[in-house]
């Protein structure tokens, strides 16, 4: 879609540029740098900080290039003695009562406001008075405040407002005295973090990383989080092997996330260097004894003598091998040859909450990037809870919303708090997610889905209308409710309607779920459940990188118990090391290099920030060790750009791919998935079936899940993390602010 | 089911608020309603429902701000960014009676100065500051429109014009 | 205090001393609602306007601008709902003319009101009133609920087929709040800060919705343009300034009051000397500020012999402008430094704390006030403190920084010996 272009002349150069462009925007892009504090793309317009302020010909007075849309034949001076002193003076007043106390301010040196003042402040300080003052406090365990700093951008509050949809903290008070804060002084959001990440000046602070390193002082690696699968980018800032903060403020990265985190990506990284992690492979001798530390050549030793008894005792299919869907595409490919390859068994998979095979399977259409999110005209939202399980995929639809007049359908037996985005909320009894999916798939079945779902017909005949009077992008995204055959259905989905345009968003809980289904790890016999309750009887011994869920677990709690043998790679001991005969220490992403696919389907970098802790190893190279000592190379040299390659040249949608096609985060690669016709009409009839035999009646459930009753879920990464502690059990507000909220709890 | 946008509760509130949110008589809800029926907006009621719960409550305490939270379905940090804005409106206590003295010109060239002094002594406290019994407060405030009867304070909402020390006394003592 | 018209027939203070003047009776028996009436049995609304147009009725809230104007530019054609809102915030310093407007002649303005809301298509008019004139309020809520009573609001008035109500709303302390766009993120239950122009009100107002705000003393003349005529109205002032203005009195006079005069009354000399009954105590006249704060201070020299028009265009002329009227007369003995120091310290208080410039810059002007005013001055201040005003003004968000410039620009400039005493003072106390 060509738009139309005006001539708008800045400093007497003339160029052509898209209509309707913002000033601010189209100098900078054409190389006249203009100072601000306040704007900030895609958010709400503010033009108070008074910084970008320029000459127009024709026009009163000085104008904010902020709020200015460039007009055909505009004439524009953004340097002159005037703007100048203009730019001075304001930067003069930012500072009158900003303490000067950079020295000790965890933002010096990649503060904004310390920037500005050496490119355009004053030199002489002309500022003799007494500063207003504020003390410092906590607003919460994550963020710290100091009140002093601020230069009221109010940059937090809309992010806040905007991104979050939580309007948490806001500004308070009047004039001078204005303040960013909240009622009672104490956080209670989803602690995010995003409004310290774009806090300009010292204002907000990341409590967990209070005056522990200067920003200079650290290594800063672009790498992929290793929580959920929107797979936000990030910059790792280590020293001396320890992960010191995280943070995706996009001087360093400029990936799908912009400066968006969440709460766990943000926060979550001390398990990293946390000293319970294993550090030496530990072996145990014999059942009920203790783990004892052993070398690597021993252990390795030890488990390819069992692996290779139990196999010619039992038969291959004994031994079963799991994956987490938190490993690395690298380790995945690897541990999928592993288990076919070498052991020789069909009895392997991922340990992951849902499959999205047959929904991969079935693609008709391609993968919506957050980037598509964000420019849709409708989203269609089936189950699932982006807020609290992919939040970077909440914060888009939120944007698309607010800021882009899109539409949004939720269907969903929870009011999640996204409704409050919602042109239409389905609200429907538990477990009958399917019944929508048919719905829109087969108008016929309307009135089924409605008795079934507890809605009325028009109901869903007006979020129909909805998407198929959507000219542009329609994204439909969809949670771990749907059943095989209606996610085959729904990837089929489309809705008649002019220039429009499906896109698919699955939403799967971790960061690799997409990946490890790449890598065939889910082509398997058998679930992950199913493996368990085979424990003892078809299942005598089983390989583990990684961990089961609790889900999984639960009533199967001494499956593993019955094991002849089990080998686990781990971070830290879980109830899946409880009754391990052997457990290798494994390497957190932070220590590899490698590759995750998100939901998108994108392909990004893992990198390494600091070196393997103690004896750890990154999964695949425990696997290939062990492999050697089974007698099968893989052939990779150690080095994953290699494994990558194999990668490459085995799964058709990564072929062509190379580290170095995925070096620049801005530019980030899709996999080729196929898409095409396929025949569900068999899962029509399937899932019509299991439609008709739900319940004609049934409660729905009532009111809105509270703020991170997700997010806040204490795992075993977050365990080890004593703010989320603190989250977990409500976030209680301490008796005092001035000092760490942590003084409340016992740090083990 | 509604299909219309989601009115919802407010999702993000300060934990702990460790409190019943206010409750009022029927006619004191009634006027409420009264005023929320103004409006085709809820929120625009923010003000006159503040006014009320201030009166009601002696300030904007922390029930009261639950209650508008709820009643103006917003989150309780709204109650507080706008609470805290208007010089009119109290999150912390006050005394019953607010004497108000004008400090701004027209006042201050007839005598501001004076009538403050005056308060300050009578009552025993400077100004901001509260009696111990609780009974005043005495601020000093901008322009209220009473120029050309200056100089002059308001006692809480009524205006006392044209001030004199007898006239002052008079006022104070005639309190209830 | 008084409250007259001098140089003409009383028009909007043609009640005011009435016994009941506030009742609906005494207003109807004294020429209440014919205009209304009459619009609504014989003019379209384009006719309202044009009749406001040719009275060359300007804003009387501060920013004089043309009313018939402002209304023409609410879009005929938009389907949204359309707004009147009524700005009797009055909080400019010196200024009170609209609240005895309210206090003594409630009806005038529900006319006024009326009127308006016909000429634009309004179904709802709020009346915003500020929080401190809550006795107000309570005069407007009982005329309304007699006006309710006797059809003039809601559904059906005067039997015709115009419906429309208007609704009080209170302020909550906030000088901010009377600038038009910050009223009505006020109204809406916001923080009182003022929006970007564009949009203008009269496109997007509240709610986003087509809104005409205007001042108290301006609804009040429209009455009387319909009634007299537009040009007969204009007739009564000068050709660019229509009608008739209320000048709200104070400080060293011996008669402070509300004067209605004729836009163009001939010499503000003489309305000081002799309307106002000259100078209290017979002491010397030192400064007037004619406009409420926010207009330039003047000289005793620039007023006396000068034979000062009192309109748009004189009070331009002369050194200063209309603003609100708030007409505040100094004797010789008034400090500048002082009373300019004095209104320093209110912008600073009602700054509304959005924009960097006007909250920064007043909080460091009164420290810099409070610093010289302790002893500690700096011949350099003056310097400094017109550096500061030069940063503030044409580069804040909204007019009130300029506001909180204009008096300290004019106070040096015109009364430099009450600067420099200060200045050369004792050396620096500061630090
Ligand atoms: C800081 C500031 C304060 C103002 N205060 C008032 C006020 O108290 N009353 C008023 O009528 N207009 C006030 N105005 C002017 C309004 O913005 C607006 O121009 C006026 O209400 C329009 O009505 P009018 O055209 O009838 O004058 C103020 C403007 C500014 C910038
Ligand atoms: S100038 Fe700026 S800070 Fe001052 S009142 Fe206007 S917007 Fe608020
Ligand atoms: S960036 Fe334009 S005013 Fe702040």
């Amino acid at each position: 879609m060509a738009t139309e272009l005006v001539k708008v002349t800045i400093n007497e150069k003339t160029f052509d540029v898209p209509k309707g462009a913002r000033l601010i925007d189209v100098c900078r892009q054409n190389g006249y740098d203009i100072p601000s504090f306040c704007y900030y793309s895609d958010l709400a317009l503010q033009a108070s900080c008074r910084m970008c302020l320029v000459r127009i010909e024709k026009m009163p007075k000085l104008q904010t290039s902020c709020t200015i849309t460039v007009t055909d034949g505009m004439v524009v001076t953004t340097q002159s003695e005037e703007i100048e002193k203009a730019q001075r003076g304001m930067n003069e007043f930012l500072l009158a009562n900003h303490p000067l106390d950079c020295p000790v301010c965890d933002r010096g040196g990649e503060c904004e406001l310390q920037e500005m003042t050496f490119d355009w402040g004053g030199l002489e300080e002309r500022f003799t008075e007494e500063k207003n003052y504020y003390p410092e406090k906590y607003l919460s365990p994550m963020v710290a405040n100091d009140q002093q700093r601020c230069i009221l951008c109010k940059r937090c509050t809309r992010v806040c407002d905007e991104w979050m949809g939580e309007e948490a903290i806001e500004a308070g008070g009047r004039g001078a005295h204005t303040v960013i804060g909240t009622y009672m002084g104490w956080l209670d959001c989803s602690q995010c973090g995003n409004c310290i990440e774009v806090c300009p000046t010292g204002t907000l602070l990341d409590a967990t990383y209070r005056h522990q390193t200067r920003p200079w002082e650290l290594a800063q690696t672009i790498s992929t989080c290793n929580f959920c699968s929107d797979g936000c980018q990030m910059s790792l800032g280590s020293r001396g092997g320890e992960l010191m903060r995280v943070v995706a403020r996009d001087r360093y990265v400029n990936g799908i996330n912009g400066e968006f985190l969440c709460v766990k990506g943000r926060f979550a990284h001390p398990f990293v260097n946390h000293e319970a992690r294993i550090r030496t492979p530990l072996i145990r001798y014999k059942k009920g004894g203790k783990l004892i530390p052993a070398t690597w050549d021993e252990a390795i030793r030890h488990v390819a003598e069992r692996l290779d008894t139990i196999a010619n005792d039992h038969g291959r299919n004994a031994i079963g091998v799991v994956g987490s869907p938190r490993l690395t595409n690298e380790s995945l490919y690897t541990l999928h040859r592993f288990a076919t390859e070498l052991v020789g068994t069909d009895n392997y998979t991922v340990a992951d909450a849902f499959s999205l095979k047959s929904f991969f399977a079935n693609l008709g259409a391609p993968l919506a990037t957050h980037r598509d999110i964000r420019n849709a005209k409708t989203i269609l939202l089936i189950g699932g809870e982006p807020e609290e399980l992919q939040p970077l995929t909440g914060k888009q639809i939120r944007q698309a919303v607010r800021n882009g007049g899109a539409k949004l359908v939720v269907a969903n037996s929870v009011r999640i708090r996204l409704t409050e985005q919602a042109a239409a909320f389905l609200h429907i009894r538990p477990g009958t997610e399917d019944a929508i999916v048919l719905a829109l798939a087969d108008e016929g079945t309307s009135s089924l889905a409605a008795q079934k779902t507890g809605l009325e017909t028009k109901d869903i005949d007006a979020a129909r209308e909805i998407l198929a009077n959507t000219a542009g992008d329609v994204v439909v995204m969809f949670g771990g409710e749907l059943s095989r055959e209606a996610q085959a259905i729904l990837a089929q989905l489309t809705f008649a309607a002019e220039g429009q345009r499906v896109l698919f968003h699955p939403l799967p809980l971790f960061n690799n779920s997409v990946g490890a289904l790449d890598m065939h790890m889910l082509d398997g016999a058998m679930t992950a459940s199913e493996m368990l309750d085979a424990c003892g009887s078809e299942i005598r011994a089983m390989y583990v990188a990684g961990s089961f869920l609790p889900q999984h677990l639960e009533g199967r709690e001494d499956a593993l118990a019955k094991l002849d043998f089990l080998v686990v790679q781990e971070l830290f001991e879980t109830e899946t090391t409880a009754t391990a005969d052997v457990v290798f220490p494994a390497a957190s992403y932070a220590e590899q290099d490698g590759t995750f696919t998100n939901n998108d389907g994108l392909v990004q970098r893992v990198r390494q920030s600091i070196p393997p802790l103690h004896q750890a190893k990154a999964d695949w190279i425990i696997l290939a060790q062990l492999a050697k000592e089974l007698g099968l190379d893989f052939g990779y040299e150690f080095a994953p750009t290699s494994v990558f390659r194999s990668i490459a040249e085995n799964i058709p949608a990564y072929s062509g791919l190379r580290y170095p096609l995925l070096k620049d985060e801005s530019q980030p690669v899709q996999a080729r998935y196929n898409i095409g016709q396929t025949d569900v009409s068999e899962a029509l009839t399937a899932v019509r079936g299991s439609v008709e035999a739900l319940a004609n009646e049934g409660d729905k459930i009532f009111g809105t899940p509270k703020v991170g009753h997700e997010l806040f879920k204490i795992g075993n990464l977050t365990d080890k993390v004593p703010q989320f502690h603190l989250l977990a059990s409500g976030n209680p507000r301490p008796e005092t602010t001035a000092i760490s909220p942590l003084y409340q709890i016992t740090v083990k | 089911m509604s299909t219309q946008i989601t009115q919802i509760q407010p999702l993000s509130q300060p934990v702990e608020l460790g409190v019943e949110p206010a409750t009022f008589s029927p006619e004191v809800e009634a006027e409420i309603d009264r005023h929320l029926a103004k409006y085709p907006i809820i929120r625009s009621a923010i003000l006159p429902l503040m006014f009320i719960v201030q009166r009601e409550r002696g300030y904007l305490d922390p029930p009261g701000v639950l209650y508008l939270a709820n009643r103006l379905k917003l989150r309780v940090t709204d109650i507080w960014e706008v609470a805290t804005f208007y010089s009119m409106l109290h999150t912390a206590p006050i005394g019953k009676y607010h004497v108000q003295v004008c400090r701004t010109l027209s006042c201050k060239i007839m005598g501001a100065g004076k009538v403050t002094e005056h308060c300050s002594k009578k009552l025993g406290i400077k100004v901001n500051e509260t009696t111990a019994d609780g009974r005043f407060t005495l601020s000093e405030v901008e322009c209220l429109g009473s120029c050309g009867t200056a100089p002059m304070m308001q006692i809480n909402f009524d205006y006392h014009e044209n001030l004199t020390p007898e006239k002052i006394d008079q006022v104070l003592d005639a309190l209830p | 205090m008084r409250i007259e018209a001098i140089g003409c027939e009383p028009l909007q203070l043609r009640r005011v001393h009435l016994e009941n003047s506030r009742s609906l009776d005494v207003y109807r028996a004294n020429g209440g609602y014919e205009a209304l009436k009459k619009v609504l049995d014989s003019m379209s609304p384009d006719d309202v306007i044009n009749e406001v147009k040719k009275s060359s009725l300007r804003g009387r809230g501060g920013a004089g601008f043309p009313t018939g104007m402002k209304w023409s530019f609410v879009p005929k054609d938009s389907p949204k709902p359309k707004y009147v809102v009524c700005n009797a915030d009055e909080s400019e310093p010196g200024t009170f003319k609209d609240r005895y407007l309210m206090e003594r002649d409630p009806h005038m303005l529900i006319e006024g009101m009326l009127i308006a809301a016909y000429a634009l298509g309004a179904r709802t008019n709020y009346i915003y009133t500020r929080g401190e004139y809550k006795y107000l309020i309570d005069i407007m809520d009982v005329a309304l609920d007699e006006a309710r009573a006797a059809g003039l609001l809601g559904e059906k008035i005067l039997g015709t087929n115009f419906a429309s109500d208007v609704y009080t709303h209170t302020g909550a302390g906030a000088y901010i709040c009377g600038e038009e766009t910050a009223l009505l993120s006020s109204l809406e239950g916001l923080r009182g800060h003022p929006r970007m122009k564009p949009p203008f009100p009269a496109v997007s107002g509240l709610y986003a919705c087509p809104t005409v705000v205007n001042n108290v003393e301006t609804l009040t003349a429209v009455p009387d343009i319909i009634k007299m005529g537009g040009e007969a109205y204009q007739k009564l002032g000068t050709e660019k300034s229509g009608g008739t203005k209320l000048w709200s009195v104070s400080g060293h006079v011996n008669k402070p009051g509300v004067y209605e005069l004729p836009m163009g009354y001939d010499d503000m000399e003489k309305f000081i000397m002799e309307d106002c009954g000259g100078i209290l105590g017979g002491k010397q006249l030192k400064a007037v500020i004619p406009g409420g704060s926010s207009v330039y201070i003047m000289r005793a020299d620039q007023i006396i012999g000068k034979d000062v028009r009192m309109d748009y265009e004189g009070l331009v002329a002369a050194g200063s402008s209309v603003g609100s009227g708030g007409f505040i007369v100094m004797d010789e003995t008034v400090d500048v430094f002082e009373s300019t120091k004095n209104l320093t310290e209110f912008y600073k208080h009602e700054s509304c704390g959005w924009c960097t410039p006007c909250r920064e810059g007043t909080d460091w002007l009164v420290k810099v006030f409070k610093r010289i005013d302790k002893g500690g001055g700096r011949p350099e201040d003056a310097q400094l403190m017109l550096d500061l005003c030069d940063n503030i003004e044409g580069k804040s968000f909204c007019p009130l920084g300029d506001a909180a410039s204009w008096p300290i620009q004019s106070a040096i400039k015109r009364f430099p010996e009450d600067f420099k005493r200060r200045l050369q003072a004792n050396g620096d106390h500061s630090t």
